[in-house]
C-alpha cells in the first residue's frame, strides 16, 4: 500500500482545517452559543434554513457558525446533512390560508380586506449605526420583560378578532371575485415535482420551478429579477405586490394508521403574490395575472424575486432562456461550487490547451489555414473558447 | 426498506416493549454514527446504482439522476463521488486521482472521505484498487475487468459550446443529430489548420450517443475504447450520470482525412521515470514544469511513475529534489 506517500496533500490539508477551527473557536470572546444565533441573527440562520432546505434552526445556527458566518457554505453544509437521511414521508398540501400570519402588507391597496400588520421590520426605519455603548444597551435590554420567542406557541389568539388578524383573507380572493385576474385554475391537480430527485429541465412544471426558487440563493434570484427589470433580455415588468407575508405554518403529514392529516410541527415562512400588469398582445390585456413567492424564514428579498420571477417565466412561455436561468443558474451551492473549483489543479487540460496552441502555429496548420481564407490561423473561436473556460 | 406505516402494521409494534428496551434504545442511540456507511442514505445509493445500470445499458446517454448535495463542493467531484459511494461495497479497494496523482489536495480529501464514510481499504497502487475514482485522467496502467473508473465530470454535455437551449440539445440527442458538431469541428479545421478540441474531445459512442470525455486529455481517450474495464461518469451539478461500458466503441470525431492527435511535444520525457525517450520505449501523459528557456516534463501519473522506477510513489519531495518543484511553503503554518 502506498497510502504514506499520498499523505503530502493529506497533511496540508489537517494544517488547513486546524488553523480555520482553531481561529474560529478560540480568541477572548465568550463561546458562540447556537441560542445567541438564532435569537440575534435570526434573519442570518433564515437563509441558511431557506437556502439549505431543511427547516431546523438549531442545525442551520451551528452550521453558520461552523462556517465562520458563510450563508453558501452553512447551506451547503445542511443540505448535505440532509442527502444522509431518507424521505420517509410527504407532508400533505397546507392551504395558504392557515398561514398565522406575523406581518401582513398589501402594497395594492390602502384598506385591504383584512389587516395591514407591520410587524417587525426595519422597512421605514432611518439606516443609521447604533451608536448607543453596548453596556447601556445591554442594561437597558436586561429590563425589558422577555418577549415572547417568535418560535414558542402558537400566538394567543384568545380572542376571534385575533384569530381573524393572525389568518387575514388574501387580496388574490377579492381580485378574483372582481374578475381582474386571469383564470390559472389547473383542473389536473398534478403531484408536486421534487426537484430533490429528479433534476428540474426546462418544460418542468411549475412547481419545479417555484421549489427550486424556494432554496435558491437569494442574491442570484434579485440579481436575476433586476436583470429582467432593466431589461437586456426584453422582459420589462409591471409589478405591484398584492401580499408580502411572514408567519407561522402548520405542517400536516397524513397520520400512518388513521390517514387523517396530523399537524407535526410549523415552520416559519415568507410568502408573496406579485400582481403583474399583462400587457402582451397574446394576452389578457384586461385582466392580471398573479406571481406567486414562498420560502422558509423571514426573507422578503426572496420571495418577492421569487414571485415576480414565477410569473415572468409563466408569461415568457419558453420564448427565451429565462426558465433555463432560474431552473438551472440561481442555485446558491451549484454557482459557488462550481466557481471554487476553478482553485482546483487544472494542470492537465492546461497542458492539453497550450499543445493545441503549439499546434496551431506549425507550418503544416497555418498552411492549411491560409490556404482556406488568406489569413493566418489566429483568430478567436467564440463557440469554443466559453466551453474551454468552464474546464 | 422498512417506511413508518410498514413499522405500525408490524403486529409485533403493539406488543409491550421488553423491560429492557428502553435502555438498549439508548444504548444504540449513544454508540449511532452520524452518518453511515456510504453516507447516502440506502434510498439515495440505490436511485444512483438505477441510473448507473441505465447508463451501462445505453452507452454514451446522459442519465438524469437526483443527485444529492455532497460533502464537497458541486465542480468538486460530487457526481464522482456520488457513484462511488453508490457502487462500493466493503471488500473494495479505492483508489484517488486527480490530474493523474493521488497525493493532491483534492484528491487527497476525497479518499479521506470516502474512507472515513465506509471505512474501505484505500490504496495509490493502480493494479490493486477495485474502484479508481479520477478527475481528468485516465491512469496509464491498463485496468481489467475487475476495475471500474469512475470519472469526474464538471460538464457532461458535449453539444454545449455549439446549442445552448436544453430543449433543443435533447433533440439532438435524440435524434442523433449531430449534423452542426460536424460543422463546427469542420469550421475549426478549416479555420485554424488544426482541429483545436484540447480535453473532454467529443467522442462517438458505440456508434449512437456524441459524449463528452470529461476533460480527460485527448491522450487517454484511446484507452476507453474497447476497453475491458467499465467507465462511469458523474456530473453532480448538473446531475447527469453516462458511462462506456467495457469492449465498447470510443471513437473521437474527426474526418477520415485528419488523423486524431494526442497531446505529444518532440522530444519531451519524464525527467523523473524516462517515459517518453526512444531508449525507454513506453510513453505517458507528460505535464509540464515550465521555465522559460528549458523546460522539464514529468509524468502526471505519479503512481505509474514511481512504480517504473522502483521506488515508491512521487511525492512532493522527489520533485523538489529534482530540482523541480517549490520548497516546501509554510503557508499552513499559523502566521502568528
Amino acid at each position: 500500500m502506498g497510502y504514506v506517500a499520498a499523505k503530502g496533500g493529506l497533511e496540508a490539508i489537517r494544517a488547513a482545517e486546524e488553523l480555520v477551527r482553531r481561529r474560529r473557536n478560540s480568541g477572548t470572546s465568550p463561546w458562540l452559543e447556537t441560542s445567541q444565533l438564532t435569537e440575534r441573527l435570526r434573519l442570518a440562520v433564515d437563509r441558511v434554513i431557506g437556502e439549505g432546505g431543511l427547516w431546523a434552526p438549531d442545525l442551520a445556527a451551528r452550521a453558520f457558525r461552523q462556517a465562520e458566518g458563510d450563508v453558501i457554505e452553512a447551506s451547503h453544509l445542511v443540505r448535505s446533512y440532509r442527502s444522509t437521511l431518507p424521505r420517509l414521508a410527504y407532508s400533505e398540501p397546507v392551504d395558504m390560508d392557515h398561514l398565522e400570519v406575523l406581518r401582513r402588507i398589501v402594497p395594492a391597496y390602502r384598506n385591504p380586506p383584512g389587516p395591514q400588520l407591520l410587524g417587525r421590520t426595519l422597512d421605514y426605519t432611518g439606516r443609521l449605526i447604533d451608536f448607543t455603548p453596548d453596556d447601556v444597551a445591554q442594561a437597558a435590554a436586561n429590563c425589558e420583560a422577555p418577549t415572547e420567542a417568535e418560535e414558542g406557541p402558537a400566538a394567543d389568539a384568545d380572542t376571534a378578532s385575533d384569530d381573524a388578524a393572525r389568518r387575514p383573507g388574501r387580496l388574490y380572493r377579492m381580485l378574483r371575485d372582481l374578475d381582474l385576474v386571469v383564470d390559472r385554475t389547473n383542473p389536473d391537480d398534478p403531484e408536486p415535482y421534487d426537484i430533490t430527485r429528479q433534476p428540474a429541465r426546462p418544460g418542468a412544471p411549475r412547481s419545479a420551478r417555484l421549489s427550486t426558487m424556494a432554496r435558491a440563493e437569494t442574491g442570484a434570484l434579485v440579481q436575476l429579477w433586476y436583470r429582467n427589470i432593466l431589461g437586456p433580455d426584453n422582459h420589462l415588468h409591471e409589478i405591484t405586490l398584492g401580499e408580502v407575508r411572514h408567519g407561522h405554518l402548520p405542517v400536516p403529514v397524513a397520520h400512518p394508521r388513521t390517514g387523517r392529516p396530523v399537524a407535526i410541527g410549523r415552520v416559519r415562512v415568507t410568502e408573496v403574490e406579485a400582481i403583474e400588469d399583462l400587457d402582451g398582445i397574446d394576452e389578457d390585456g384586461s385582466r392580471f395575472d398573479v406571481g406567486y413567492g414562498l420560502c422558509f424564514g423571514h426573507n422578503e428579498r426572496k420571495a418577492i424575486a421569487m414571485a415576480n420571477l414565477d410569473i415572468s417565466v409563466h408569461r415568457d412561455r419558453g420564448r427565451s432562456a429565462l426558465e433555463q436561468s432560474v431552473l438551472q443558474t440561481t442555485d446558491g451551492l451549484d454557482a459557488s461550487g462550481f466557481l471554487e473549483h476553478l482553485k482546483l489543479p487544472h494542470y492537465v487540460t492546461f497542458r492539453s490547451m497550450v499543445e493545441r496552441k503549439m499546434a496551431r502555429r506549425s507550418d503544416e496548420a497555418r498552411g492549411r489555414a491560409q490556404a482556406v481564407h488568406g489569413l493566418g490561423g489566429d483568430e478567436p473561436d467564440p463557440e469554443l473558447n466559453n466551453e474551454e473556460l468552464c474546464r | 426498506m422498512t417506511t413508518l406505516a410498514d413499522l405500525i402494521d408490524d403486529p409485533a409494534f403493539d406488543r409491550e416493549p421488553p423491560p429492557d428496551a428502553l435502555s438498549r434504545l439508548h444504548g444504540l442511540v449513544e454508540d449511532h454514527d452520524p452518518y453511515e456507511f456510504g453516507f447516502l442514505d440506502e434510498y439515495s445509493k440505490r436511485e444512483v446504482r438505477r441510473a448507473v445500470l441505465t447508463a451501462v445499458a445505453v452507452p454514451g446517454y446522459q442519465v438524469p439522476f437526483g443527485s444529492r448535495e455532497m460533502p464537497v463542493a458541486r465542480g468538486w467531484g460530487s457526481g464522482g463521488l456520488q457513484i462511488t459511494l453508490g457502487i462500493v461495497g466493503t471488500d473494495d479497494v479505492v483508489k484517488v486521482i486527480d490530474q493523474g496523482e493521488d497525493a493532491g489536495v483534492n484528491a487527497a480529501n476525497l479518499r479521506r472521505l470516502i474512507q472515513d464514510v465506509t471505512d474501505v481499504e484505500v490504496t495509490t497502487d493502480a493494479r490493486e484498487a477495485t474502484i479508481v475514482q479520477t478527475r481528468h485522467r485516465v491512469p496509464e496502467e491498463p485496468l481489467g475487468p475487475d476495475q471500474t473508473l469512475v470519472l469526474q465530470v464538471p460538464v457532461p454535455e458535449p453539444l454545449r459550446g455549439i446549442e445552448k437551449d436544453q430543449r433543443e440539445l435533447r433533440r439532438m440527442h435524440g435524434e442523433a443529430d449531430y449534423a452542426r458538431m460536424w460543422v463546427s469541428l469542420y469550421e475549426d479545421y478549416v479555420r485554424n489548420g488544426v482541429i483545436t478540441r484540447t480535453t473532454g474531445y467529443p467522442c462517438m459512442i458505440g456508434g449512437r450517443y456524441v459524449m463528452a470525455t470529461t476533460p480527460i486529455p485527448r491522450w487517454d481517450i484511446p484507452k476507453l475504447h474497447q476497453a475491458r474495464f467499465l467507465s462511469l461518469f458523474g456530473a453532480g451539478r448538473e446531475k447527469r450520470i453516462y458511462a462506456v461500458p467495457p469492449h465498447t466503441d470510443v471513437e473521437p470525431l474527426t474526418f477520415d482525412d485528419v488523423p486524431f492527435e494526442v497531446e505529444r511535444t518532440e522530444g519531451a520525457f519524464c525527467a523523473l521515470c524516462g517515459a517518453g525517450s526512444p531508449a525507454s520505449g513506453v510513453e505517458s501523459f507528460l505535464i509540464e514544469v515550465p521555465s522559460a528557456d528549458h523546460s522539464r516534463w514529468v509524468c502526471s501519473d505519479t503512481d505509474w511513475c514511481s512504480r517504473r522506477r522502483g521506488g515508491e510513489a512521487v511525492t512532493h519531495t522527489d520533485l523538489v529534489e529534482a530540482g523541480m518543484g517549490d520548497e516546501p511553503d509554510d503557508e499552513s503554518e499559523d502566521e502568528a
